[in-house]
């Protein structure tokens, strides 16, 4: 008996388990966590911005020209990898609608194409690190262009690894049009990372 | 006896499932693990990028301080779901098994109960108080006298920042959210957190960040000594220990985002039919306020912590002049979250206090409506006034006035619940208990802090008074006075139904009257020597500030004992006090009407709210009833 505690309200613990849960909102606290969840990610976001500004329109180096001479951002790779990224919130949204409706084979080829579209702006954008010719040492420029970025990168990495899991649930039988919270989830950050990067890209390629 | 022991140990795991399983013996192999992933990848990502040295030391300690406590949390089992999850297997109805604590041991695993975790909480943030005070009577000890007597400036230094930063990160704000953590949930007439299994996972960040700080004190080389406020570009040009200080604040940071997050979902989604946002307490409206503040503002620090790491690791330009960095940038970032921050380390002690004042007074709060109202208001003006920390620091001249302006008007919805607490006391039955002893110090000792909080909201006296002790002095009298002493109010309020026992009463007023007085004795003083121009954080001082050094020293050593009474009252009464039973102090806020400590699933069923929480002497008034026949839809009220 003294093995362990005495519970001070005998029978507590012999319960059968929870009452059945009161919800006091029509909104699923899933999506509203993601919703709040992105509002953090945009305060984040906002830091990184803020810094930048910053240093670009408050501090005004190298003379005023922003970037410092000998510095060439690659405008029309990014602008082709932003078409990339848009074009995956469309099959993200097709993936979505598909389950909805009850069509797994669209689901999965529409979570297969938005999969291979991310990985491929994730790897367009590190040939891109590699030839761009300058490095996080070399000027404050380039310290907001690779923590802007960078920052993004990051968020994409964490997208491709929620799609990743969803493909292999929607490939294992699981989703259904009542029951598609993790699709629907996913699909949501997925957008929200496709919208930052167009608010990314302007700021850092073409202003 | 033994199969009673096996049953409590259930789901027993024999042979290899017992390294797999989640708990301490798979932290011991899984955590070596992610340590070479931690070497391993800066390695073969500097050697495939082919950049020189490959082996690089600060960059390896980098990434091992985020993948080290990774390791950990994947051998304790924080992320075991969402593991199961990703695999792809079903997911399987919550057997419940990680919920709820029958022994000790259950304390010291994932736990997904809220009421487990916010003793965790709390026990732990008390851990970190008490280190954090030790350090602060270490640099007393060296402040008694002028001259060098025991640290050398840089320890010094060292022990001032690491004892801001414990007591601000590792006490202050984890401990509210401790608070909440247990009491949420009950008041709002809800089983659980909407997101248990995040809940675990934000506690088990917190010993990580708060281990992280500490060990950066005792780092070769030296420890962070750029103060808690971590000024660029003097932060990215610390010793080593420097790094441990900026990942720690991330590791808290993050717990604390994802706890605000779990709060705000859960205030909205999970409240028992009838209970709509006028009918909740307002300890849960001073969290909601509370976790929006850190939603909002807490990436900014995150942010701010990358910046000046990456500009030691990465060799970044952030804020560095000679590349074209802006070094105010940092204060401005910094300050965007921290001014914010000293709201998320108050707000919710304004709550407890709520609580307290108005089942001690027998009275409803008065002007209900205005001090949640009140909360909202200094949320939405906290976001304002943040570069009144830059006066003297060489910002734009012209945000000088503004910001003076709104830090003003802070004090106003401020002085809205400080009135509104003093008419809720007018007139009631006040019983003097340790809580409300310890409420009634804080309504006055931050009454003090808010005036010369005031002062120094003009610029004129801040440009005086920066960076003396007059300002360590406000801090004190808003933090201490303020929301220690409420935290202090909680815990005694709260004891009972947390264990079923009821604190010592006479150790519980001793402890009051002896923290009071020594705090008044210690900080006090401060106010003096400030405006004499004694600076702050700095290891020496004058010959003639030493004899009232001396006295601080001498009376922060009386404040420091005063802990030991505390701590010596509550394992005393956890284990021999007197059974409290389910509602000593006759309140009417739901987590007063179960048990105490409450059933494993706090409630048989869902209450029935069908009044307002605070109408303590009005005839025949109900907040909630059990046993309702059916629950309505939420009301309109």
């Amino acid at each position: 008996m003294s093995s362990h505690a005495e519970p001070h309200e005998p029978g507590a613990f012999e319960h059968h388990g929870p009452p059945p849960i009161h919800y006091s909102s029509r909104v699923s606290p899933a999506v509203l966590g993601m919703f709040l969840f992105i509002a953090s990610e945009i305060m984040l976001f906002g830091a990184f911005f803020t810094v930048y500004f910053f240093d670009r329109v408050v501090n005004k180096p190298f003379n005023g020209h922003w970037p410092p001479e000998g510095f060439h951002r690659p405008v029309y790779v990014a602008l082709i990898n932003t078409l990339i990224l848009v074009s995956s919130s469309a099959t993200m949204h097709w993936a979505d609608t598909s389950i909805k409706k009850g069509n797994r084979a669209g689901l999965q080829a529409g979570l297969v194409l938005t999969l291979c579209l991310g990985a491929t702006f994730l790897a367009t954008q590190v040939i891109e690190y590699h030839r761009l010719g300058f490095a996080t040492k070399d000027t404050s420029f380039a310290s907001t262009f690779f923590g802007l970025t960078g920052l993004h990168g990051a968020h994409v990495f964490v997208g491709l690894t929620i799609l990743l899991v969803m493909t292999i649930r929607a490939f294992r039988g699981h989703f259904s049009p009542e029951h598609h919270h993790g699709v629907e989830i996913g699909g949501i950050y997925w957008h929200f990372v496709d919208v930052m990067w167009i608010v990314v890209y302007v700021t850092v390629y073409l202003l | 006896m033994t199969e009673l022991h096996e049953h409590h140990t259930a789901p027993a795991r024999t042979g290899i499932r017992r390294l797999t399983g989640p708990g301490w013996l798979r932290v011991l192999w899984v955590t070596p693990i992610f340590f070479g992933i931690g070497v391993g990848l800066p390695v073969l990502i500097r050697w495939l990028a082919h950049w020189h040295p490959v082996w690089k030391g600060s960059v390896i300690l980098t990434v091992e301080l985020v993948t080290v406590p990774l390791g950990f949390l994947v051998g304790i089992g924080g992320f075991d779901y969402w593991a199961h999850y990703a695999s792809g297997r079903p997911t399987v109805e919550d057997d419940h098994s990680s919920h709820g604590a029958k022994s000790w041991r259950d304390y010291f695993r994932v736990n997904t109960d809220h009421k487990v975790i916010g003793i965790q909480y709390v026990v732990t943030t008390i851990i970190f108080f008490c280190i954090g005070g030790l350090l602060a009577m270490l640099f007393r000890a060296e402040l008694a006298q002028p001259g060098d007597q025991y640290f050398n400036p840089q320890t010094f230094n060292v022990l001032v920042s690491n004892h801001a930063a414990l007591m601000i990160f590792l006490f202050v704000i984890p401990a509210f959210a401790g608070l909440g953590n247990y009491v949420i949930p009950l008041m709002l007439g809800a089983a659980d957190m909407a997101f248990p299994r995040l809940n675990a996972l934000s506690f088990w960040l917190l010993p990580m960040a708060g281990l992280m700080l500490v060990a950066g004190m005792v780092t070769p080389g030296g420890g962070p000594s750029a103060g808690w406020t971590c000024y660029a570009p003097l932060c990215s040009h610390q010793p080593l220990g420097q790094v441990f200080f900026n990942m720690g604040v991330q590791w808290a940071g993050a717990s604390s985002i994802m706890t605000a997050l779990n709060f705000l979902v859960t205030i909205i989604t999970m409240r028992a039919p009838g209970m709509t946002f006028w009918r909740m307490p307002l300890l849960v409206w001073a969290n909601f306020t509370t976790s929006l503040l850190v939603v909002i503002a807490t990436p900014f620090i995150a942010g701010s912590q990358f910046f000046v790491m990456f500009d030691r690791v990465l060799h970044t330009h952030f804020f560095e002049p000679g590349g074209g960095g802006y070094v105010l940038g940092y204060q401005h970032i910094f300050w965007f979250y921290s001014h914010p921050a000293v709201y998320i380390m108050m707000l919710p002690g304004f709550g407890i206090i709520s609580e307290v004042i108005a089942v001690m007074s027998r009275k409803p709060v008065f002007g209900y409506r205005l001090m949640a109202l009140s909360l909202m208001a200094i949320l939405v003006l906290g976001f304002s006034v943040w570069a009144h920390h830059m006066f003297v620091a060489g910002m734009a001249g012209w945000l000088r006035v503004p910001m003076m302006v709104t830090s003003m008007v802070i004090a106003v919805p401020t002085g809205i619940k400080i009135f509104s607490w003093l008419a809720t006391m007018w007139e009631g039955r006040i019983h003097f208990t340790t809580p409300m002893l310890f409420a009634l110090g804080f309504l006055s000792m931050f009454v003090i802090g808010g005036l010369s909080g005031i002062y120094l909201a003009s610029v004129p006296i801040d440009i005086h008074a920066s960076d003396t002790y007059f300002i360590v002095a406000h801090i004190h009298y808003v933090l201490f006075g303020g929301s220690v002493f409420t935290i202090f109010a909680g815990i005694y309020y709260w004891f009972p139904k947390m264990t079923g026992r009821m604190y010592d009463e006479r150790l519980g007023k001793l402890h009051f009257w002896l923290t009071f007085i020594g705090f008044n004795l210690t900080f006090f003083p401060m106010h003096y020597i400030g405006l004499q121009g004694m600076p702050r954080r700095v290891a020496d001082y004058a010959g003639r500030f030493a004899d009232i050094n001396l006295f601080i020293s001498i009376a922060s050593f009386g404040l420091g004992a005063s802990t030991l009474v505390f701590l010596y009252n509550m394992a005393k009464s956890w284990k021999h006090g007197e059974p409290a039973g389910g509602n000593p102090w006759r309140a009417l806020t739901l987590e007063w009407q179960v048990s105490s400590p409450p059933p494993i699933f706090n409630f048989d069923e869902i209450p029935q709210v069908v009044g307002h929480p605070y109408e303590y002497g009005v005839p025949g008034a109900k907040h909630a009833i059990f046993g309702a026949p059916k629950p309505e839809p939420v009301g309109t009220d």
